[in-house]
Formats: structure tokens, C-alpha cells, sequence
């Protein structure tokens, strides 16, 4: 059975040559579209990765002269962690909205919080800070409670933010098509701990 | 022989193709991308600037340049910019505000008052205006287009503001953009207008000592600001372009200049009371508000930064905030277009309620003293109440020719408010006395303003030669 697949012999063979043609030049281009797309990178928990559209360089920059930079990245407040399905999930979700949106050139100036990622980051905020808040006796949140960034505002893409907030120039530079694509310029800084030095 | 159907080389030579492709797809596009890759590398950063001339005035010249800023200029030539209280389109502020025609009687505000539109018409809109100028001096054109900073270089700034507008018409032909804020050789931005960098001299500050931030709102403030045009007879000028503000930039402090230099924009013909007409205390207004105690710059709010393509720009379509909420305001005030702009118009509602207490006020005692006069009082007698209704007008117009309905310093615009109100009733009860001195305790009888038409139809019996109906009630 495998041998009648793999010999095409459900194909008369007269189109076999052509048929072997196109399905290579298909193959070869969704290679070449998920290699330049980057798209392996989304499985990572890199930060970089959201970076590939320059639509996230602030939020990149802002976090990256942070003090979470050392212990959180994007997608440790950014999608839920109680269940690995629900991160996923929650991931493709927001990814393919990101996608759509810039595609279609139509990201705001100012991005903000959608009402889906609002519990997910409040959640991910008491998940680490956990002693914290069990000291101060937090309650869970019910309506009408402020979120933990009303007060914290700065923490920790700053006070002041907008599309134009911080300039490419301080964001590191994605690499080339032909590059080594682990091999991220740290735009100047010293390279971020890994999870393993991390304090 | 038979066919070759599932044969081991037939199929190997198959797959072979199909690799071969994949292969050479692969490498083509990987050639295509880093083209497009060093292509784009080759294009960032290296741009050819044309050179732009002293005084160039056509903004198009600057566009090949800057096309981002100069298609956002363009922007200004939008009309459909309605906000709640505002929005640089044109409406009849005198049919809106009934009150005005009756508060700048006689002057030519009570003729035509209109919301001027964008930068991009401020050349045409005195060209159309009813308060003709064509009688006026130069100086009427100074903010209005950058051909004036070329026409001050060529004939000095005296001679210009000296010239009747009229023999301007042909020179000047843009209207506000790039060379009146930028240095055509650095783009660093730049103060074309000698008024405002002699206001700073008179209070000791050099203006050239500013910082960038300072600078993106004192640009502004060569034009949105009150002035009046001094005379200055030893020095042989009618006209010279001034800001009231050697005693400082407050509402008193331009009341203290003001009465100190007998100044008087126009004798009202209601009360005949010298009044003085507040422009556009912007900048003035803003200095006593929150966002200027915060180093808050005009560029801040009214000209946000915006990216397009990953490519950060001033956005040069000046207009008012609530026409770009996400972009000015929420860069600090991260909630929703909808929360910013209720809370922004709950604002400014508090400041028109108090502006229209104010305008109530006034207007009734300018009839009272009119009603003063008709029961035989003189000059003499309401020399006070008429010095008082001019200070009172004064801080009215403060706010209400001030931009943003009070936005730019709301508390500033309540206490001044309160002040003018107060001032204007404090008038009317004065006037009371002096009316039952001579025999009158009745009432004033108050006419009907409540059209434009009306309300100019009204103010004409007011003139030297009309007869103004009779205030006091017929016994």
C-alpha cells in the first residue's frame, strides 16, 4: 500500500513527471513561506518571536528595560497557563488576530488590552506574585474591582505608550533570511538571561 | 515489454524531480528574499534630500522631502471635524451665541464671527470674512501665511505691519505651512515671528534659550495668543504687531497692562463703555493648566506622534484631540475613546455653563447702563460701572475666545469665569443706585436678542445716530 503511494500508482504515468513537478514547486514554496515567515518561532517561548511585525517593537523595547525582563516573558503574562490546551489554544487565537490585523494594516496607534487578555494577564500577575497576594488577602476579582495595573501602571511597558513610543533603533534586529534564525542581535544590550541563569 | 507501473527506478527517477524542484524553488526564493532583503537594506537611511530655499514658502517643496508631514498637513483642509463644543469648521458663532452680536456691538465681530477652519484655509478665510480688511493694516496678515517671514525679511517688520493689507493681496498667496515653524536647512523648529520673541525680550527671557519640548509649543504661541496692534506715534508706527504681556501672561495682568497703556479696541455703543477684545489667549490659557504643569507641549496633544509602515512622524494635521483621541490622548490615559471623550466634554459643559451665567450678566448690564443714560444719569456718574464692564468682558472673553471651550486650563477658565460674572453684576448693581438717584426703581425693560437677526437689527438703534428703544418702563 505505502509502495502504490509512494510510486504514484493511482496516476497514469504520463502525468507523473508534471505532478512530481508542481508538488515540489509546492512544497518548496511552503517551506520557503514558513522559513521566511519565521513561523517555527511561534511554538517558542522567545520573545523575539513577537517582534517578527514591527507593530510589537515598543512593547518589546518598554519590557526589555524592565525588571520583568529578567523573570517573565511575553507569553508567561500574555496567554493563561492553567492548562497547556487552553495556552495553545488561546495562543492560535491571538496569533491569528495579530496576523489578521496586520495584514490588513489595521493595528490602532495606541494597543491596548482586549477584553479577553485583561483576566489572562490579572491571572498571570497573582499566579507569580502569589505570596504577595495571599498576604494581602486578595480576593478573587469580581466586576467593578480595579486590576492590578491601576495602580501599578508603569509595570512594565511604562506610562507613556503608543506605536511611536520607542524607535526601531533600540529593538534588536531581526535576522536575515540567510541568518542563523536563533541568532538575535541584542541591539546594543547584553544578552537576556536564559531560563536557566535566571535568579 | 510492459509499462513500467510501480517499478523501483521509474519511481526513484519521480521523487527525483520532485526534490530537484523543491531544491531550485527553495534557492530561487531564498535569492528573491535576500534581494528584497539588501534591496530594502540599500533604500533605509539613504535618502536624498532636495534642497529647500530660504523663505519657501510653497509647503508642496518641503512635501518632496517630508511626504508624510505633508500629506498630513493637507489634512488640515478637512471640514467635516465637528466636536461637541468645537471643531475647526465653519459655523456662525453669532447664530449659535445670540449673546455675542449684542457683546461686540459695534465692532466688526458683531458683523461676521466665524469659527476659522484648518491651517490649510487661513489665507482664504480673511479673504472671505465680513470683517472686511481692506482698510486694515499688514499686520491683519502676520499669522496667516509664511510669505510674511520672506515679506518681514525683505521690508523689515515696521514697514510690513505698516502696509495696507490691501497691497499685500498679490504677495501673499499660501496659507500657514512648513517655513513658519522650520528652519528649512535643519527642519530644527524655528520662531519666524518677531512679536512673540519681543514679548519674551520685554519680560527678560530670551527666547533662544528654549528646549525642544518648550519649542514644540512656542511655535504655536507666535500665533495663538491675545495681541493688539500698538501705536507708537515717536516712533512713527499705527500698527506694530504686541503681546499684552509685560505684566505677565494672567488675565489681570493683561487688565493691569491694558488700562496702564489706555488701550481701547472699540467704545460700546450699548453702554459706552471702552472695551478691549480678548483674540486667542491659547498659548496664555494653557500656561495655567494641568498638561503645561506636566511639560505637556501643544505638539503633544494636537500634533501626536503617529507610525505608518514602522515609520514615526509628527502628524501635521493640527486639529483638536477629540477628532484623535487613541492617538493624543490615550498615549497617557490608556482607557477607552469613549470614557476620554465624556470625561473631556463633561469638562468643557461646565466651563459653557459658566461662560453662558457670564454672558447673561454682561449683556444686561450693558442695557443697564444704557438704561442709566436714558434716565438721565452722565458721563460722570457711570464713569465706574463703565470701567467695570470692561474688566468684567475682558476676563469673559479670555475663555470664551479661547480655544477648547476652558479644556486648556478648566479651573483657571471657572475662577475667571466666576470673576467676570460676578464683576458684570456687581455693574448692574451699581446701576440700580445710580437709577433710583434719578427716580427710577422699576425694572429695566430688557430687549429681545434671542435671533442674530434680531439681536443685529437691535444693536444698529444703538449707533450714534439711531434711537434706541427705550429701556425703562412707561408709566
Amino acid at each position: 500500500m505505502l509502495k502504490y503511494l509512494l510510486c504514484l500508482g493511482f496516476v497514469p504515468s504520463a502525468w507523473k513527471l508534471p505532478i512530481m513537478i508542481a508538488l515540489g514547486t509546492f512544497a518548496g514554496l511552503g517551506i520557503l513561506t514558513i522559513h521566511v515567515s519565521r513561523a517555527p518561532s511561534y511554538l517558542s517561548d522567545s520573545p523575539e518571536t513577537c517582534m517578527n511585525c514591527h507593530v510589537m517593537t515598543q512593547a518589546y523595547v518598554t519590557w526589555n528595560h524592565s525588571s520583568h525582563r529578567n523573570v517573565a516573558t511575553c507569553n508567561d503574562c500574555h496567554v493563561p497557563h492553567d492548562s497547556v490546551v487552553r495556552q495553545y489554544a488561546f495562543k492560535a487565537k491571538d496569533g491569528m488576530r495579530h496576523a489578521s490585523m496586520f495584514t490588513l494594516r489595521m493595528e490602532p496607534q495606541v494597543i491596548q488590552l482586549s477584553s479577553g487578555a485583561v483576566p489572562v494577564v490579572e491571572q498571570n500577575c497573582r499566579r507569580c506574585h502569589e505570596q504577595l497576594v495571599g498576604e494581602i488577602h486578595a480576593r478573587e476579582w469580581t466586576p467593578g474591582d480595579n486590576r492590578c495595573w491601576d495602580c501599578h501602571r508603569e509595570v512594565p511597558h511604562g506610562r507613556v505608550s503608543s506605536l511611536s513610543t520607542a524607535f526601531d533603533i533600540n529593538a534588536p534586529k531581526l535576522p536575515g533570511v540567510l541568518d542563523d534564525p536563533h541568532k538575535m542581535q541584542t541591539g546594543g544590550r547584553e544578552p537576556r538571561p536564559t531560563k536557566e541563569t535566571k535568579p | 515489454m510492459t509499462e513500467p507501473t510501480s517499478s523501483g527506478p521509474s519511481a526513484l527517477k519521480g521523487w527525483l524531480v520532485f526534490g530537484a524542484v523543491l531544491v531550485a524553488v527553495l534557492v530561487i526564493g531564498l535569492i528573491l528574499a535576500t534581494v528584497l532583503e539588501r534591496r530594502a537594506e540599500a533604500s533605509k537611511g539613504q535618502r536624498t534630500l532636495q534642497p529647500i530655499g530660504a523663505w519657501e514658502s510653497d509647503s508642496s517643496k518641503w512635501g518632496v522631502n517630508w511626504p508624510h508631514q505633508y500629506a498630513s498637513w493637507k489634512a488640515t483642509s478637512e471640514k467635516d471635524t465637528a466636536t461637541k463644543h468645537g471643531g475647526s469648521y465653519q459655523h456662525d458663532l453669532l447664530a449659535i451665541d445670540t449673546n455675542n452680536v449684542i457683546l461686540f456691538a459695534g465692532y466688526a465681530f458683531s458683523k461676521d464671527y466665524k469659527q476659522a477652519r484648518g491651517h490649510f484655509y487661513a489665507v482664504q478665510d480673511v479673504q472671505e470674512t465680513g470683517r472686511d480688511i481692506s482698510t486694515k493694516p499688514g499686520t491683519c496678515w502676520t499669522c496667516k501665511s509664511p510669505d510674511v517671514p520672506r515679506l518681514m525679511a525683505q521690508m523689515g517688520p515696521a514697514k510690513f505691519y505698516d502696509t495696507p493689507a490691501k497691497d499685500l493681496y498679490n504677495e501673499i498667496k499660501t496659507s500657514i505651512g512648513c517655513a513658519d515653524c522650520h528652519n528649512p536647512d535643519t527642519m530644527a523648529l524655528t520662531i519666524t515671528r518677531p512679536a512673540l520673541i519681543e514679548a519674551f525680550e520685554r519680560q527678560g527671557k530670551d527666547i533662544t534659550q528654549s528646549s525642544h519640548q518648550e519649542m514644540r509649543t512656542l511655535v504655536c504661541a507666535q500665533c495663538h495668543v491675545e495681541y493688539y496692534f500698538k501705536k507708537d506715534e515717536a516712533k512713527g508706527q499705527k500698527a506694530y504687531l504686541t503681546f499684552p504681556w509685560d505684566k505677565g501672561t494672567g488675565v489681570e495682568d493683561m487688565d493691569a497692562y491694558y488700562d496702564e497703556k489706555q488701550f481701547t479696541d472699540w467704545t460700546h455703543p450699548i453702554s459706552g463703555a471702552k472695551m478691549i477684545k480678548m483674540q486667542h489667549p491659547d498659548y496664555e490659557v494653557y500656561t495655567k493648566g494641568i498638561h503645561a504643569y506636566r511639560n505637556v507641549s501643544c505638539a503633544d496633544c494636537h500634533m501626536p506622534y503617529k507610525t505608518e509602515g514602522g515609520q514615526k512622524f509628527t502628524d501635521h494635521h493640527v486639529q483638536s484631540p477629540l477628532l484623535n483621541i487613541s492617538n493624543s490622548c490615550a498615549v497617557c490615559h490608556r482607557w477607552s475613546e469613549d470614557d476620554i471623550r465624556s470625561r473631556v466634554e463633561s469638562i468643557q459643559d461646565k466651563v459653557h455653563h459658566g461662560r453662558l451665567v457670564a454672558e447673561e450678566a454682561l449683556c444686561k448690564a450693558h442695557f443697564d447702563i444704557a438704561a442709566c443714560k436714558q434716565a438721565g444719569a452722565t458721563d460722570e456718574e457711570l464713569a465706574d460701572v463703565r470701567k467695570t464692564v470692561r474688566k468684567a468682558q475682558l476676563r469673559w472673553d479670555y475663555v470664551a475666545a479661547n480655544n477648547g471651550m476652558g479644556f486648556h486650563a478648566p479651573q483657571e477658565c471657572q475662577r475667571i469665569l466666576a470673576d467676570a460674572a460676578d464683576m458684570a453684576q456687581q455693574c448692574r448693581v451699581a446701576c440700580a443706585r445710580i437709577l433710583a438717584k434719578h427716580s427710577v426703581t422699576d425694572p429695566v425693560v430688557y430687549p429681545d436678542w434671542s435671533t442674530k437677526e434680531k439681536a443685529q437689527d437691535l444693536i444698529k438703534h444703538f449707533g450714534k445716530d439711531g434711537t434706541p428703544p427705550s429701556l425703562l418702563q412707561a408709566h
